[in-house]
């Protein structure tokens, strides 16, 4: 008999909506600093949602730890961006021509040579990456047992490059190779207890989760044949614009049927099994819906902005013209009424996406998840701790992994 | 009434449904055959509820234990109560529920790295990059210097509206001979490492600006605000200051090397925007402000070495005080110059030591010069 467990959402927009504006407000006000406690209480609040076979999960990480991890990060950073662009940039002088004898390939040397700065950082953002992840599993317990990963994340920089490098040169067409592996490496690296995780299945399984792209795609190769070749210039951006959009919708159906693969064929202590049951159509759904709600709660609020500051620029009994230069209680009242409402307006548009955008998606992910073989978790027992040496300081430093 | 709890040791994934006791004695009993004698006592002051839950319906507890500020290593035991009037009685008996443990010496390791990263910081930015950028710049061929910098005057007219290069250049012969003339007159005492390119663009903006390899550009709008030649003799050699000191070739160097490091420090969050441009404001000007001073001491001495009156130089920024109030005043150390009247003084009090002077070109060559953008 094997037993099954389905994964439960249980967070609600309102409590979680007010958590965003108080932590941005404060993050605000303490300039910056408070983001990493910010980022904490979130995903406390979302992990704590998430819950199998009613245990919820915990998300241990402090704001302290990022704090600190955060300060050790920057200074690493400093040192080897300050001095590798200075050094780029001094080269790429050294090539640069007189722009008025200069040949074009001079000029393309140019361009590269001032380009390869991004080159410098790559690696550090795949480091970055994997980091990050590394100190969410590490920080992560369901019933009181750890999850971890392996300190592998120089391995998982060269192997990315290389598999990025393939896919650039292969025109996208080796995308879910570079996608399986680097899953694998990761997935394989992951433990959860003494237990360790396995990503079974074929790279080439993941093909038929590209169809859309493909489709996508033919539509701009016929779209710039024809303007090749019959000058139908009008048909072709027509085309052009129905594959732009095809392969638009394409790429987020790759992501949600690579995900369901690639969790239905990952093994835990080779005897737990997952499922995964993501929609594509919900996904693009609550995107739309919310995009449009959030357009919409915008331009209401900042016109609104704007008709309350001109009513209250008359009221106080003077001209917009007078504001500029006149009585000046009244232009700073009138200033500070600005500011703080559009910093307002800007925060409850960012708790909006949380709430219905982002929240909605993590929310239908979760409840699509089963484990089956559950019974095997009783045997499980705990791993050591995985000390967070640096908790994410790369990743917030080089502004990836977003809110969550 | 008998109260149920799920109860995971946080040493093995076992579910343990415990009994729950709230005695009078301070502490909750947890009662099941598998606990270490059937039973386990917390104090109501140790119990610790987690916190930004998104469940209200369920409390997980744990215990106040050695804290540490790694989260790795903080205690495992967990328990978790379903009910409210559970819920109740359990807030209503511990007092520090909600309590953040912070492990001891915390607030001392905060302190030291926060100073370190500090340090470590302000060492890149202020001495380790600028010095970089002084042995780069001084290692720099001159070639590559005049071929950089006139693509940076080039870009510098595009930014200005004019669509294809030398569109806002002015120039005249009559015009072009009078610059040629005031060139010959400053450096005529005083040698250059570069061959200097002066070029007017024409442009209301009182200003004037060195770019690297001796590419210096005047404003239109400099020209006519100045009252006499003299004048603009005084900006020019404050601009083959900034040349010869390579400073356009060292601030483009340093700015690479700055580049993107202050965003990493403030970091993405709603208003950063503006604690970044202010940053960046600060951190320009401390780089410029003692440049400036030096660029200004090197005009004055070319100015005196071809017996041109520093009058013309102070008269100038004096009038560039006055532009000044149609502009928020600054706090010196947040402007990129030095105070404009201060400068004034300085050089009137130069020239009030200057023995016989003459004018930098006559009165003629500056009319023509005035005239070079009609």
């Amino acid at each position: 008999m094997s037993a099954q467990i389905q994964g439960r959402y249980h967070g609600k927009g309102e409590p979680l909506f007010w958590l965003y504006i108080k932590t941005a407000l404060l993050t605000m006000v303490k300039l910056g600093i408070y983001r990493f406690w910010a980022k904490t209480r979130i995903r406390k609040y979302i992990w704590s949602a998430t819950s199998a076979n009613e245990d919820s999960f915990e998300y241990t990480g402090t704001g302290l730890e990022k704090f600190l991890g955060f300060l050790v990060a920057i200074v690493i950073l400093a040192i080897y961006l300050g001095i590798v662009q200075m050094v780029l940039f001094f080269a790429g002088l050294n090539l640069f021509m007189d722009p008025e004898t200069a040949s074009g390939a001079d000029i393309v040397r140019q361009v590269a040579a001032i380009y390869i700065t991004l080159f410098a950082v790559m690696p550090l953002l795949l480091f970055a990456q994997y980091r990050a992840r590394r100190y969410k599993m590490a920080r992560t317990r369901w019933r009181g047992i750890r999850f971890g990963m392996e300190n592998a994340a120089w391995g998982y920089v060269w192997r990315a490059i290389g598999h990025y490098f393939l896919t650039l040169i292969t025109l996208g067409i080796l995308a879910p190779r570079a996608s399986f592996y680097l899953e694998k490496y990761m997935t394989d690296r992951t433990w959860y207890g003494d237990a360790r995780f396995e990503q079974d299945g074929k790279w080439t399984a993941l093909y038929p989760a590209m169809k859309h792209l493909f489709i996508g795609a033919g539509f701009i190769i016929v779209g710039v044949a024809l303007a090749a070749l019959f000058e139908a210039i009008v048909a072709a951006i027509l085309l052009s614009i129905v594959g732009y959009i095809w392969m638009i919708v394409g790429a987020v159906y790759y992501r949600v049927q690579a995900f369901n693969y690639l969790t239905a064929h990952k093994v835990l202590d080779d005897k737990i099994g997952f499922y995964s049951e993501v929609k594509t159509s919900t996904v693009i759904f609550t995107y739309i819906v919310g995009i449009l709600i959030i357009g919409a709660v915008s331009s209401i609020a900042f016109t609104a902005l704007f008709v309350v500051g001109f009513v209250g620029a008359f009221v106080t009994g003077m001209s917009f013209e007078a504001s500029l230069s006149g009585s000046m209680v009244g232009a700073v009242a009138l200033a500070i009424f600005g500011v703080v409402g559009y910093i307002a307006i800007l925060l409850s548009l960012g708790a909006l996406s949380l709430v219905i955008i982002v929240q909605p998606i993590i929310a239908h992910l979760v409840d699509g998840v089963q484990v089956h073989g559950a019974e095997h978790l009783d045997d499980i027992t705990q791993r050591s701790a995985d000390l967070g040496a640096d908790a994410e300081g790369f990743a917030d430093a080089l502004d990836i992994g977003g809110a969550i | 009434m008998r109260e149920v709890g799920r109860y995971y040791d946080g040493a093995t994934g076992q579910r343990l449904t415990v009994d729950l006791e709230l005695t009078d004695a301070g502490v909750m009993r947890l009662l099941h055959a598998e606990l270490e004698e059937g039973v386990q006592e917390w104090p109501y002051d140790q119990m610790r509820a987690l916190q930004d839950q998104a469940r209200d319906d369920q409390l997980v507890l744990s215990l106040s234990a050695q804290r540490s500020d790694d989260s790795g290593l903080i205690d495992t035991v967990r328990l978790t109560v379903v009910g409210q009037a559970l819920i109740r009685d359990i807030k209503a008996l511990c007092p520090d529920l909600d309590k953040r443990d912070v492990a001891r010496g915390t607030g001392f390791k905060v302190v030291t790295r926060l100073g370190m990263a500090v340090v470590a910081f302000c060492m890149m930015i202020f001495v380790i990059l600028p010095a970089l950028a002084n042995t780069f710049a001084s290692i720099i061929p001159i070639e590559r210097e005049v071929a950089y910098g006139k693509s940076v005057v080039r870009n510098m007219e595009r930014i200005f509206g004019g669509s294809n290069a030398g569109d806002l250049t002015c120039s005249s012969p009559k015009g072009d001979a009078a610059i040629a003339q005031m060139l010959a007159r400053l450096t005529s005492r005083t040698k250059t490492e570069y061959d200097l390119n002066i070029a007017v663009m024409d442009h209301e903006m009182v200003n004037a600006f060195a770019a690297l390899g001796g590419q210096i550009v005047l404003m239109r709008g400099l020209i006519e605000q100045a009252e006499s030649a003299d004048e603009v003799a005084a900006v020019l050699a404050h601009e083959i200051a900034h040349v010869e000191t390579r400073d356009p070739t060292r601030g483009a160097l340093r700015a690479a090397g700055t580049a993107g490091l202050l965003s990493m420090v403030v970091g993405d969050f709603t208003g950063g925007g503006v604690a970044l441009a202010m940053a960046q404001w600060v951190l320009d000007a401390s780089y410029t402000r003692e440049a400036e001073a030096q660029a200004d001491l090197y005009a004055r001495e070319m100015l005196g070495r071809a017996d041109v009156s520093t009058a013309g130089m102070a008269r100038f920024f004096d009038s560039l005080d006055g532009l000044k109030g149609e502009m928020p005043d600054l706090p010196i150390y947040l402007s990129s110059h030095p105070d404009s009247l201060e400068r004034g003084e300085d050089a009137r009090a130069f020239a009030q030591d200057q023995g016989t002077t003459t004018p930098v070109i006559t009165d003629r060559e500056w009319t023509e010069l005035r005239a070079i953008c009609e």
